[in-house]
């Protein structure tokens, strides 16, 4: 007899449900397959995707904190995304209400008037209930590693991907700031690894693996963007990799979507799949091809993931 | 860079100000230099993280304000990562930006977007820059 779905909180993110589509896609078809059923806030809004530094911008704190709660309200007690920028916010929200009181008292008042309508029925829902922090906020990957256990994943795996050999890219937000995201030591981190390593890839390490890839500056910095990205993809190119993977959705922007800007200014990068840990996690499981999205890449992951070209469904 | 050092009321209330909005120390600062050797765009600044911190330290608004450096931090928190003091030169960079452009200029706004990446750009990298650099 199947086991019985596990209901789970999920929040995508904006960039999720538009550009990057296929990442949404292939986390719902791999945790289905893990045993879960994904439910995703009701009424779900954007994060603010930036963690507000300026101690006194609180109102940047209402838009994660009104997630969680509604979270909350819906009786889950932790939450998970895959996007680095989502979780960084969600996780960094949750604290701060945790550790300041007068954070806590006062995102609790801008809520205290919020009237919630429901997009489906244009119901308003008025009834006020508290946060106080209390849903764990949870990245994918430690989700996997702390939750799911590698071994389970192990047992599912229906396609081999030992020849594939993978960088992972942490990028910043995963990792950063230390001490705040705790998901692992942000100078020699190991969890990407662990999880390639159990999805059955070949895990090779490069040294631009924590580096940032520019983030919003590939918007008002350009150039400065590009530099920062060439540099990534030509160490991950020289360590020998066939692909790169990652997990946040401007990551990829940066450096997939963008190879043909990085080109004109470097003609020498290298083009170099990019691929999301769950597309490589769908894959593994026996996700269908079509699901995984890999007409929306840049540069074409196919070859790299061993798919031949000739029987590729028109 | 010759500097005269002056210390008038007007640069101390700055310089505690900075420290009250990034909620960082900013005297315990003392210049290793850990912070420009890891910033992944230390290569583009006219000044470096650890020269920013600096002039944070001696108040002087207008040099910060004309310098690239402080438009040049993507938030990736290496420097914090890396500091043996812990200090986050993101969130002084952040006070900074909000202090010194009160008059309701953007340094980059809706309007600089090309509208031939409109298609492509990621929600992500719009909402993330405009709450960088718009009022």
């Amino acid at each position: 007899m199947p086991d019985k779905k596990r209901k789970l909180h999920y929040y995508p993110g904006c960039t999720l449900k538009e550009k990057t589509t296929h990442l949404d896609v292939s986390t719902y078809a791999a945790m289905e397959i893990l045993g879960y059923e994904l439910i995703e806030p009701k009424n779900w809004t954007c994060c603010g995707a930036e963690f507000p530094l300026n101690e006194e911008k609180i109102i940047g704190l209402t838009a994660p904190i009104r997630i969680l709660r509604q979270v909350k309200i819906e009786g889950g007690d932790k939450v998970f995304t895959v996007c680095s920028f989502c979780f960084n916010v969600l996780k960094r929200a949750n604290e701060a209400i945790m550790s300041d009181s007068l954070k806590h008292k006062r995102i609790n008042a801008f809520l205290k008037d919020d009237i919630s309508i429901d997009r489906d029925s244009g119901e308003k829902t008025t009834d006020f209930k508290q946060y106080n922090g209390d849903v764990n906020v949870l990245h994918l990957l430690e989700f996997i590693r702390d939750w799911v256990g590698y071994e389970k994943i192990r047992s599912l795996i229906k396609r081999d991907l030992s020849g594939i050999k993978v960088v992972p890219y942490y990028g910043c937000r995963l990792l950063r700031p230390k001490g705040k995201m705790a998901i692992d030591e942000p100078e020699d981190p190991s969890i990407f690894e662990e999880f390639l390593e159990n999805i059955g890839c070949e895990v090779i390490d490069f040294p631009f693996k924590q580096e940032c890839c520019g983030s919003y500056l590939s918007l008002s910095m350009p150039d400065a963007a590009s530099e920062a990205s060439y540099n990534i993809l030509r160490s991950a190119k020289l360590s020998g990799a066939d692909m790169l993977a990652l997990s946040c959705p401007l990551c990829y922007y940066n450096l997939d979507t963008r190879q043909d800007r990085i080109k004109e200014n470097f003609p020498d990068s290298p083009e170099i799949p990019v691929l999301f840990f769950t597309q490589l996690l769908a894959w593994a499981l026996g996700v269908d091809e079509e699901v995984l999205g890999l007409d929306q890449h840049y540069c074409n992951p196919r070859t790299a993931l061993g798919i031949d070209e000739s029987e590729v469904k028109k | 860079m010759r500097i005269k050092l002056k210390f008038d009321e007007n640069e101390k209330k700055f310089v505690d100000r900075v420290s009250e909005l990034s909620g960082e120390n900013i005297y315990s600062c003392y210049q290793c230099g850990r912070c420009s050797a890891g910033c992944p765009f230390a290569f583009e600044m006219d000044i470096l993280p650890n020269q920013l911190i600096r002039l944070v330290q001696m108040g002087l608004k207008e040099e910060l304000l004309g310098s690239k450096a402080l438009f040049l931090c993507a938030s990736c928190f290496t420097c914090q990562a890396r500091c043996p003091k812990g200090i986050n030169i993101a969130s002084i960079a952040e006070a900074a930006r909000d202090l010194i452009e009160p008059k309701g200029k953007d340094y980059f706004g809706p309007e600089e977007v090309p509208p031939e990446l409109a298609d492509e750009l990621p929600q992500q990298a719009l909402v993330s820059v405009f709450r960088k650099f718009s009022k």
